[in-house]
């Protein structure tokens, strides 16, 4: 906690100001959905000014085009981007305004009056060469103008017609504006092109800050982890999440000459600077089907790891192995277990199901069912083997959890998926390893590859959607739909808490301010949609029951009267 | 005497056994022959058997093998057994097991190429090419070079051997040549030929030295096969001919583009004649009442064997392309150039399905796995077709685990072709009379959540959609408006049945059992029908509202609603009677024609079955049995959108996600910023004092204390 006013010095002062500034302008720029989307309507009428701003923050190799942000930061002499954004200081942020007031203003332009415009006003401003420029503003010109026209109805048309519907890839469009347009059958990856050159590269990048920041809090790196790995991202960044877990245990991965993954070698400790990690792998049932092979390929990681003859206190793989060996509790072959999935066929951690329908009465439940669902052993000659001993005694040494993240389009209270394999996991530890884990999510599709604390992406998704009104008005906009929406990240926050009690008592509060205490607004949610108004409301009198929060006997009690007013609604309406 | 084969896929199989019958029968060699199908990594027990058999064996084959363990894995056995006098021909594989080979003094140099043998000009480019060939073919994207010369090479390659001198120095490599022209054609006769050409010069038995063995016989590059023909045809009009003669005889379907599937197969298969699931799924097609043209795929890039017999003048003769080879469209079995494909097929505008068989497993552990295809399958014959647009990955067939050739899945073949019978019907029928279910979610189950869809506003799409049915010709009603239609979905009679959304038909339960041929294993699951699920008295409610030939369903969930007990099952085991109802009701009372699932993402594509190549056992499998599937699917969510097209046969649309804009800030986070940016921006320390103080304040009161 910080210290009373008067024993900080400036410098403190400073500080705090410039750390309030950077959670401020966090929350500013994060990128929310504002709305939905309707099936067949272009969005040409739609605010695309962010959206092309965060497209043309990143380089795009396959048009040879540079980052805006770069391009502009180098040409007024302050050197890269990247540098800006990880520079703290009141320089650093005066430069970083500066760059990122240009490149407003130049996307703005664009919008207004074309590419020639924009190139023109960021020569004249900053110097950037118009040959360079131009490339980003044909990216950005192509994206509006397929935002602008809808191909969906004719898709569906022609599918219905049994005619060729053309396939595309799938992933956000900052992350790869070649979805567009959409109305496509979308495709998944090639599994034996995971992870690719660049998925392990951006992986080497948010390791390194994933160890720096669990050092910076608990003194070392964390022995033993436990990661999620979904086909979600692994998809979309052609393997970004299996290439962490193989950095974490200090392997890469070999091509043949076919130009396929099906290697993996180990990165010897003097190159690799650090220990090596353990991973606890929980896999999703889509990311089993899907990288079938690659499971494998983690599984021969973890093995390979296991025989190298290092140090207990360099290769925790090893170590754990060993460990469990001597106790006698299993075989060498059992402790190398580390890639565990559902049962073949079988999908999902049911943790959801049994949170939103309220089926729990001691989180242990929770965790537990994690465990059961989970606990099918993947690899050489393994197809799935039920192994709940296995995954037990691996859990009992996780000291961190992790997931990557990749979209800001798909955030951890859009969905209940994030909450009841990471969420679930977590309780999962904690139920075998005696303590709660550390538990973190990156941000991989950002500049500067964060990786936050569960609490503070909670807090983030809360102030940058939950409880802004730019978000709910967005969703409001969409009548019934919109208010199930908002019911459904009031859940999936209830989630963080049932699973990983990693939402602050603040947060219910203020979605009880925002929603229910304010009449207005409730009557509003009412009339579009009473069943979710209810559902909304019943949720947080769950969670003060349950003690999430402590609300004061005020606010309960109007919880309670429009809970009951709502009923009584929903049945006159009958 | 003693050959081993480490061969991959189902054709060259049943010629060995035919040939070292053969070979033993005309010559009392006392001949066996041990074949392994190296597709997939082996068990450790099947490595054992292998060292054992590669032990005892005067020649070694090796064979298309370009998984990456089994080669790492049989290099290493190679080395370590070392036996000075065996023959080892390894043809068409990677190019480290290229350099496996050992044929007296003939090896291959690093990058395959031809080392140890000095001149021989055109015979030592021919041999360079043959052996690097696999690797070229990796590193030849876009340039199509390796299809090309292996067309080349399968036409040219007897002509061209005449040329290289029988002694000498090169007598080793002209052997090879011959070797790797029988495996080009790989015919039954070939196939015996190759194993006496190599017993003959390798096996150190006097009495086969001078056998003759016949040249390779030559079939065809290309060319349209039927089961019922006796010759291959070399053009489509010969096939047309035979075909239409035939068809008008026993009144079947001719040849016409509208009614035509077009069937890619394998030329290796055709050729060694082990294509009994090729037939019975030809057949299956002609029962259908559709007509076939199964031609020989040209293998490296199909848009040959496309474009000389599926198309004429521009025009598509086939609707539908079923392609039977397990590879990409464009690149064969080493790379994808799916771009090249994509835009060769939109040009056609004919769909293209992709039918698995199971080359690398066999059909009994196919059966028995919960897995169902092994990740190699899986990924060559399933994800990298997906990338071209193939839809539908169907197992029709495969190796039997007692047989030496694959077998049809005969119930399989009668689904694809069922299934493509109705897709046909989509394509030719008026619009005016064809069927249309839209299936809503509903998710956790109450009314409030009725079209549950990631990204999407469902009620304003349905409107969309039916309105675009309606101008396109279908008899559909479209309400007034979106909200018209909500109404309608949600209110009804719907409370009078205590349901989420109208009931808009009864099943009782006698028709349930009669028109569901599950229902009984249902009831093993979940007790009798209809329980209580969906359910009112003994009938089971279909939710949803009729609009003319449209008809809009809820997707009942999976029924885990106050059922803790079923949560806890590690495995899944089927659905419930109310989710199997609505799916016996759309395709058997309803009478869609097709299905469409409005968003993402719903129950069906999850229920319990095999994860990838699923049986008819499979629920989702099941139930959508014959229906033609549309789903409509966030483009930002590939991967449960892959377990759809997968599971549950759906051809995807994808729909653009919400907009996106910076958060932005208000109220109180608003005026934080304004403070704290005046303390940035003042130097007057009294000033930053007091605006600290406020600052602290505002913080608090936002919960923004030091993380």
């Amino acid at each position: 906690m910080s210290r009373p006013r008067d024993e900080q010095s400036k410098e403190e002062r400073d500080r705090r100001v410039l750390e309030l500034w950077e959670r401020v302008v966090e929350v500013e720029q994060r990128l929310i959905p504002t709305g939905l989307h309707v099936f067949g309507r272009a969005s040409g009428e739609r605010e695309c000014a962010d959206l092309l701003r965060a497209v043309a923050s990143f380089d795009r190799p396959e048009c040879g085009a540079r980052a805006l942000h770069d391009l502009v930061s180098e040409a007024l002499g302050l050197g890269p981007y990247e540098r800006l954004i990880t520079d703290k200081t009141e320089a650093g942020w005066r430069a970083r305004a500066r760059v990122d007031e240009e490149v407003r203003a130049c996307v703005e332009l664009f919008l207004r009056e074309g590419t020639a415009a924009a190139c023109e006003l960021l020569q004249k401003e900053s110097g950037v060469d118009p040959a360079e420029s131009r490339k980003v503003f044909e990216l950005l010109g192509r994206i509006r103008e397929q935002l602008g026209t809808s191909g969906e109805l004719e898709g569906l048309a022609r599918a219905l017609r049994g005619e060729y519907v053309e396939p595309g890839p799938g992933a956000d469009i900052v992350q790869n504006p070649s979805v567009l347009p959409t109305g496509r059958n979308t495709h998944a990856v090639n599994p034996y092109a995971v992870p690719s050159h660049t998925a392990y590269e951006r992986a080497g990048r948010v390791v390194d800050t994933l160890l720096a920041r669990h050092r910076a809090e608990h003194g070392r790196q964390p022995r033993t982890m436990a990661l999620v790995l979904w086909g979600l991202d692994n998809i979309k960044t052609q393997g970004e999440g299996v290439a962490q877990a193989l950095r974490l245990l200090g392997m890469r991965p070999l091509r043949d000459s076919l130009n396929r993954v099906t290697e993996v070698e180990p990165i010897p400790l003097d190159q690799l600077g650090r220990a090596r990690v353990d991973v606890v792998m929980t896999v999703s049932g889509i990311f089993r089907d899907l990288f079938g092979a690659t499971m494998l390929l983690l599984d021969k990681a973890v093995r390979c790891v296991a025989e190298l003859d290092e140090p207990d206190e360099l290769n925790p793989v090893r170590a754990n192995v060993r460990a469990r060996v001597a106790e006698g509790v299993c075989t060498a072959e059992e402790a190398s277990l580390r890639v565990f999935s559902n049962a073949p066929g079988s999908y999902g951690t049911n943790v959801n199901f049994m949170v939103m329908d309220s089926q729990w009465e001691s989180a242990d439940a929770l965790g537990d069912l994690f465990v059961t669902r989970k606990c099918f052993a993947y690899g050489r000659a393994l197809e799935g083997r039920e192994a709940k001993g296995a995954l037990s005694r691996a859990l009992s040494s996780v000291e961190a959890a992790y997931q990557n993240v990749d979209s800001f389009e798909i955030g951890i209270t859009d969905v209940d998926h994030y909450f009841e394999y990471l969420g679930g996991v977590s309780k999962a530890v904690e139920r075998h390893a005696g303590g709660r884990p550390a538990v973190y999510l990156s941000d991989a599709l950002s500049r500067d590859a964060r990786v936050r604390t569960l609490p503070e992406m909670v807090r983030l998704e809360t102030r940058a959607k939950t409880l802004n009104p730019k978000w709910y008005e967005g969703m409001l906009g969409h009548g019934f739909r919109g208010v199930a929406e908002i019911e459904s990240h009031v859940t999936n926050t209830f989630g963080w808490s049932a699973t990983a009690d990693a939402v602050d008592g603040w947060v219910y509060e203020e979605v009880a301010r925002t929603y229910v205490l304010d009449e207005q607004m409730l009557e509003r949610l009412a009339r579009l949609n009473p069943h979710s108004a209810r559902s909304l409301v019943a949720r947080l009198l769950e969670a003060e029951g349950r003690g999430f929060w402590e609300a004061e006997a005020g606010i309960v009690e109007r919880l309670r009267e429009a809970f009951s007013d709502l009923e009584d609604r929903i049945e006159g309406v009958a | 005497m003693k050959v081993t084969a480490l061969i991959v896929g189902s054709s060259l199989l049943g010629p060995l056994r035919r040939a070292e019958g053969e070979i033993n029968r005309r010559h009392a060699a006392g001949l066996s022959v041990c074949a392994y199908n190296l597709g997939a990594p082996l068990a450790e027990g099947e490595w054992a058997s292998v060292e054992s058999d590669l032990c005892g064996s005067e020649i070694v084959f090796v064979i298309h093998v370009t998984d990456g363990e089994n080669a790492s894995r049989l290099i290493e056995l190679l080395r370590r057994q070392g036996e000075p006098g065996r023959t080892v021909v390894v043809i068409n594989c990677m190019p480290e097991l290229m350099r496996q080979t050992r044929m007296g003094g003939l090896t291959f140099g690093a990058k395959g190429g031809l080392e140890g043998a000095d001149g021989g000009g055109r015979a030592r480019r021919l041999l360079k090419s043959v052996g690097s060939w696999m690797g070229g073919q990796a590193r030849a994207r876009r340039k199509g070079g390796g299809h090309g010369q292996y067309l080349r090479l399968v036409e040219r390659m007897p002509a061209l051997l005449r040329f290289v001198p029988n002694a000498g120095r090169l007598r080793d490599l002209k052997h090879y040549l011959y070797l790797f022209c029988y495996f080009l054609q790989p015919t039954p006769a070939n196939v015996a030929s190759m194993l006496l050409y190599a017993l003959k010069h390798y096996g150190g038995e006097r009495r086969l030295s001078d056998v003759k063995v016949p040249p390779p016989e030559s079939v065809p590059a290309v060319g349209v096969y039927h089961p019922d023909a006796a010759n291959i045809f070399e053009s489509f009009e010969a096939y047309r001919r035979w075909y239409d003669a035939r068809a008008r005889r026993s009144g079947t379907q001719l040849l016409g583009p509208s009614k035509t599937v077009g069937l890619l197969l394998m030329r290796t298969n055709v050729v060694s004649g082990t294509r009994r699931h090729y037939d019975a799924l030809v057949r299956a097609v002609e029962r259908e009442g559709l007509a076939a043209l199964p031609v020989i795929s040209t293998f490296m890039d199909n848009r040959d064997a496309c474009a000389q017999f599926f198309v004429e003048e521009g025009r598509p003769r086939v609707s539908q392309i079923v392609s039977l080879t397990g590879f990409s469209f464009v690149g064969g079995p080493a790379m994808n150039d799916s771009e090249a494909a994509v835009e060769f097929l939109k040009g056609l505008n004919v769909p293209l399905r992709s039918a698995v068989s199971l080359d690398v497993q066999t059909i009994e552990a196919w059966r028995e796995s919960h897995t169902g295809l092994n990740p190699v399958q899986a990924g060559m014959q399933v994800a990298i077709p997906e990338i071209d647009g193939a839809t539908e990955p169907f197992v029709y067939g495969g190796m039997p685990a007692e047989g030496v050739e694959p077998a049809a899945l005969e119930e399989r073949c009668v689904r694809v072709a069922r299934r493509l019978r109705r897709w046909n019907r989509l394509q030719t029928e008026e619009r005016r009379g064809l069927k249309v279910a839209l299936v809503l979610f509903c998710f956790p189950p109450n009314k409030g959540n009725i079209g549950t869809a990631a990204d999407l506003d469902v009620f304003p799409s349905l409107h969309e959609i039916l309105t675009r049915l309606s101008a396109d010709g279908y008899d559909v009603e479209v309400p007034a408006d979106a909200d018209a239609l909500r109404e309608r979905l949600l209110g009804g009679n719907s409370e009078s049945f205590g349901a989420v959304a109208n009931v808009a038909y009864r099943m009782n339960v006698e028709e349930y059992l009669r028109l569901c041929p599950y229902a009984s294993e249902i009831e093993a699951e979940w007790g009798a029908a209809p329980g209580r699920i969906n359910a009112f008295g003994r009938d089971l409610l279909i939710q949803g509202v009729r609009l003319g030939n449209a008809f809009a369903a809820v997707q009942p969930t999976f029924g885990y609603e106050g059922d803790p007990m079923r949560l806890l099952m590690s495995r899944g085991g089927a659905p419930h009677h109310g989710f199997a109802a609505l799916y016996t009701y759309l395709e058997k009372v309803f009478g869609a024609d097709a299905v469409v699932h409005v968003g993402t993402h719903g129950s069906l594509e999850f229920m319990p079955g095999k994860q990838v190549g699923l049986s008819g056992e499979c629920w989702p499998d099941r139930l959508i049995g014959e229906l033609p599937h549309v789903y409509l699917y966030s483009v930002n969510n590939p991967s449960e959108g892959s377990i759809a097209r997968r599971r549950s046969y759906a051809g995807l649309v994808s729909y653009l996600t919400p907009p996106v804009e910076d958060a932005g800030l208000y109220r109180e986070l608003a005026s934080l910023k304004e403070l704290l940016r005046a303390y940035r921006q003042s130097a007057d320390e009294r000033e930053r004092e007091s605006l600290y103080a406020a600052i602290e304040e505002k913080a608090g009161a936002l919960h923004l204390s030091p993380e």
